[in-house]
């Protein structure tokens, strides 16, 4: 029983050093095979969302994203709609956004990319502020914060 | 409208949280004493557990009833927003050194209050007062999410602040059948002191953020 | 020869720990330069070289004088400060501060740390998502190359990666060292048992607020990293935390106690490390027959892994994070390096190079990169 034991002991211990030896030449694969997971993708409240549809104004092109309410088990009160501006943007942003497509505007959002300042001006019930406004490596993005009912 | 504050949001976290620390203060306390009696007399596993639900319904109802009371004193004497402010803010830290305190000093001739009800003499009474008295024990976690409860602007969210506390303290009543066999009680009931002492901890710094942001905004 | 009933040195001759340093040095070589050796420029070729020779003269070292701890604990240290000093001279290279943008954060570029791991549990299984703003793939310390890194050390070394991988640990380890004896020697034990507690509480409330709340509230070394910038209240008394758990816990309980207090009493990853110790092929063990009680190895111990009664019984709890400092201070290599199944007492000698093989090639090759990074930093500054 002890040589048994022995001898697993020893061949796991063997088996760490073959891992440890193929781990950093195999990063690449190895991390490439683990991202395909399926829980290897960045939660919507961090990554903003899919985008649910894009607008073009000559360079720039507005891209509104789905609204996020995730949660743990289920969607939560309070959420937010991430919308983006890419390419060449102006100097002043003005823009009135439908977010849910229902032919009712929900909110003006104004960006100043120069000084920069930012503002919303809510339109429906269930816009609540702005949240995060920066400039970005793509152009600019903004997370409007929103709750489910108004 | 402005960004709700950490100290405002996470309004199930915070209680959950609370109640789940609490919940190892209560059963260290007053487990040995409630499990000889839950565990007691003849009837099997499904008398058990109709003791033990019947010990966790009497604790919920009355976590509601205290739900109703905080909000409406709240309602009552946190009219202003700087008084709900600062009160709040400073009931919290102050509970929260008392829990802290109530942590490191929990081995030291702690006495159960539910001990008093070993002398009822009718056995069937006994879940339910002994859900009564776990429940209005006033420990300092208590304390907390009464100010918690007293802070909410509905009653909708004190009630959930309330059933977010029961459910994190009944967390550890689940397996209180099973007391005799765990190996590891000690380690168990120490990892419940820190847990306790650091949800205190949380309480403090949310309570330090209410009043600092108090008086900055005047 | 192992021979168990009496003490047997681990130090070898000078060839002997020469023929054993050589494996590493080819592997390491591989390893640190990819495979592909470039020596255009002048200063990453320094930096490269110095920390290739640098590294491996400590591993001979290690060979040579049968001392493990103080040779490990030169490169665990450097890795700590150096990494400190990469991200934040990176920082303000790139943003002018030390403190993450919101660009960062909506562009998802934050770099990822093993410390989130505990807290993406949950609600990656629930929500099979991760909930850190980082890249899964490509750029610097993406999440996929960091778990699937973390995860094999955590496999093969357990709570080893704390003492060979961690590139935090070397703050408290080397804070631990400032003084030759502790001005507090009396801790009581229970404490070890707190990162559980801060385990449970980070998990729940990450997965219930969907934000990593360790990093977010009470990780001591944003204060040498990035931490968000004071705005308002809440992210002042958040700096006011982070900078208070490091002078604390990171400096000043080490410096008097000699321990790796942080490390040892807040760190949930630290907790996740200790119960992996248990499938871990590589252990401490206690060889009795040699064993005449000094209890040296007690008092040594930084991470708070062993006891009198335990030493009395043979055996080392699973809070061992197998940076040898008890074996170092052990004149009778009764407590050594082991392989679970193999009897204590036993293929000393094995054990131990094997395991220094092991440990000390992923401490190497993962610190390297912050290291020549440093070297060449400083190489361009110099000259």
């Amino acid at each position: 029983m002890n040589k048994i034991k022995t001898t697993a002991g020893i061949t796991w211990a063997f088996l760490g050093l073959i891992l440890m030896i193929i781990l950093f030449p195999g990063l690449s694969g190895f991390s490439k095979s683990f991202g395909t997971l399926p829980f290897m993708k960045i939660n919507p409240r961090y990554s903003g969302g899919e985008v649910a549809f894009t607008q073009s104004a000559g360079a720039c092109t507005l891209a509104v994203h789905k609204p996020v309410f995730n949660g743990l088990v289920r969607d939560r009160n309070t959420g937010f709609v991430q919308v983006d501006w890419r390419g060449k943007i102006p100097d002043q942003i003005r823009d009135t956004i439908d977010y849910d497509n229902d032919n009712v505007p929900d909110f003006v959002i104004a960006v100043d990319t120069k000084k920069p300042a930012s503002d919303c001006c809510p339109l429906s019930g269930r816009v609540t502020g702005l949240g995060i406004s920066s400039r970005t490596s793509f152009g600019w993005a903004a997370r409007i914060n929103l709750r489910k009912t108004p | 409208m402005n960004e709700p504050t950490l100290a405002e949001k996470s309004l199930m976290t915070d209680s959950f949280i609370l109640g789940l620390s609490s919940g190892s203060a209560c059963l260290v306390t007053c487990g040995m004493v409630m499990f000889p009696y839950i565990m007691a007399g003849r009837g099997g596993v499904m008398k058990i557990v109709l003791d033990l639900s019947v010990f966790l319904a009497t604790r919920l109802v009355i976590y509601f009833v205290l739900a109703t009371l905080a909000w409406y004193f709240g309602q009552a004497f946190l009219t202003s927003g700087i008084v709900r402010t600062f009160v709040t803010g400073s009931l919290y830290v102050m509970f929260a050194i008392i829990l802290i305190w109530y942590s490191i000093g929990r081995k030291k001739n702690m006495k159960c209050p539910a001990a008093i009800v070993t002398k009822v003499e009718d056995k069937r009474l006994v879940p339910v007062l002994l859900g009564v008295v776990n429940s209005i024990g006033f420990c300092p976690a208590l304390l907390l999410i009464l100010t918690k409860g007293a802070a909410q602007g509905s009653l909708a969210q004190s009630w959930l602040a309330f059933l977010a506390f029961f459910t994190g303290s009944s967390l550890w009543f689940l397996p209180l059948p099973f007391a005799g066999k765990l190996k590891k009680k000690q380690v168990i009931e120490t990892i419940g002191i820190f847990a306790t002492g650091l949800a205190g901890a949380i309480f403090i710094i949310k309570g330090l953020i209410l009043i600092t942001g108090g008086i900055l905004n005047g | 020869m192992d021979n168990s009933s009496i003490a047997v040195s681990p130090k070898k001759t000078f060839g002997k720990a020469l023929l054993y340093t050589l494996p590493m040095f080819l592997v390491t070589f591989m390893f640190i330069t990819g495979g592909k050796p470039d020596f255009s420029d002048p200063a990453r070729t320094v930096a490269i070289l110095v920390t290739f020779f640098g590294m491996n003269l400590l591993y001979f070292l290690m060979h040579y004088s049968g001392k493990t701890d103080r040779y490990r604990a030169i490169i665990f240290v450097i890795f700590a400060l150096t990494l400190s000093f990469t991200l934040i001279r990176n920082m303000i290279l790139i943003r002018n501060s030390m403190s993450f943008s919101q660009a960062d954060i909506l562009e998802c570029k934050i770099p990822f740390c093993h410390l989130v791991i505990p807290m993406m549990i949950l609600p990656a299984a629930l929500t099979k998502s991760i909930i850190f703003p980082g890249t899964i793939l490509g750029g610097f310390a993406d999440i996929a190359s960091m778990v699937v890194l973390w995860l094999a050390a955590t496999v093969v070394l357990g709570r080893g990666f704390c003492s060979w991988g961690c590139f935090y640990g070397g703050w408290d380890d080397g804070f631990s060292r400032l003084r030759k004896k502790p001005l507090v020697k009396k801790i009581s034990d229970s404490w070890k048992w707190m990162p559980f507690a801060v385990l449970l509480l980070v998990a729940l409330t990450a997965a219930l607020t969907m934000i990593p709340t360790y990093c977010n509230w009470i990780c001591p070394f944003k204060a040498v990293t990035e931490f968000e910038k004071v705005t308002n209240v809440e992210s002042a008394v958040k700096a006011g935390v982070f900078i208070s758990l490091f002078g604390g816990l990171v400096v000043a309980l080490p410096v008097v106690t000699r321990k790796r207090t942080q490390c040892s009493f807040l760190c949930p990853m630290g907790a996740i490390s200790t119960l992996s110790n248990r499938i871990t092929p590589f252990t401490m063990k206690i060889d009795t027959n040699a064993c005449t009680q000094c209890f040296k190895c007690v008092d040594s111990c930084p991470m708070f892994a062993l006891t009198r009664e335990g030493i009395k019984e043979g055996t080392v709890s699973m809070f061992c994070s197998k940076c040898g400092k008890c074996m170092d201070s052990c004149s009778r290599n009764a407590i050594h390096f082991g392989i679970r199944g193999v009897p204590a007492g036993t293929r000393k000698n094995f054990s131990r190079n094997l395991f220094l093989f092991v440990s000390f090639l992923f401490m190497a090759v993962f610190s390297s990169q912050p290291i020549v990074f440093t070297l060449n930093s400083l190489y361009n500054l110099i000259f």
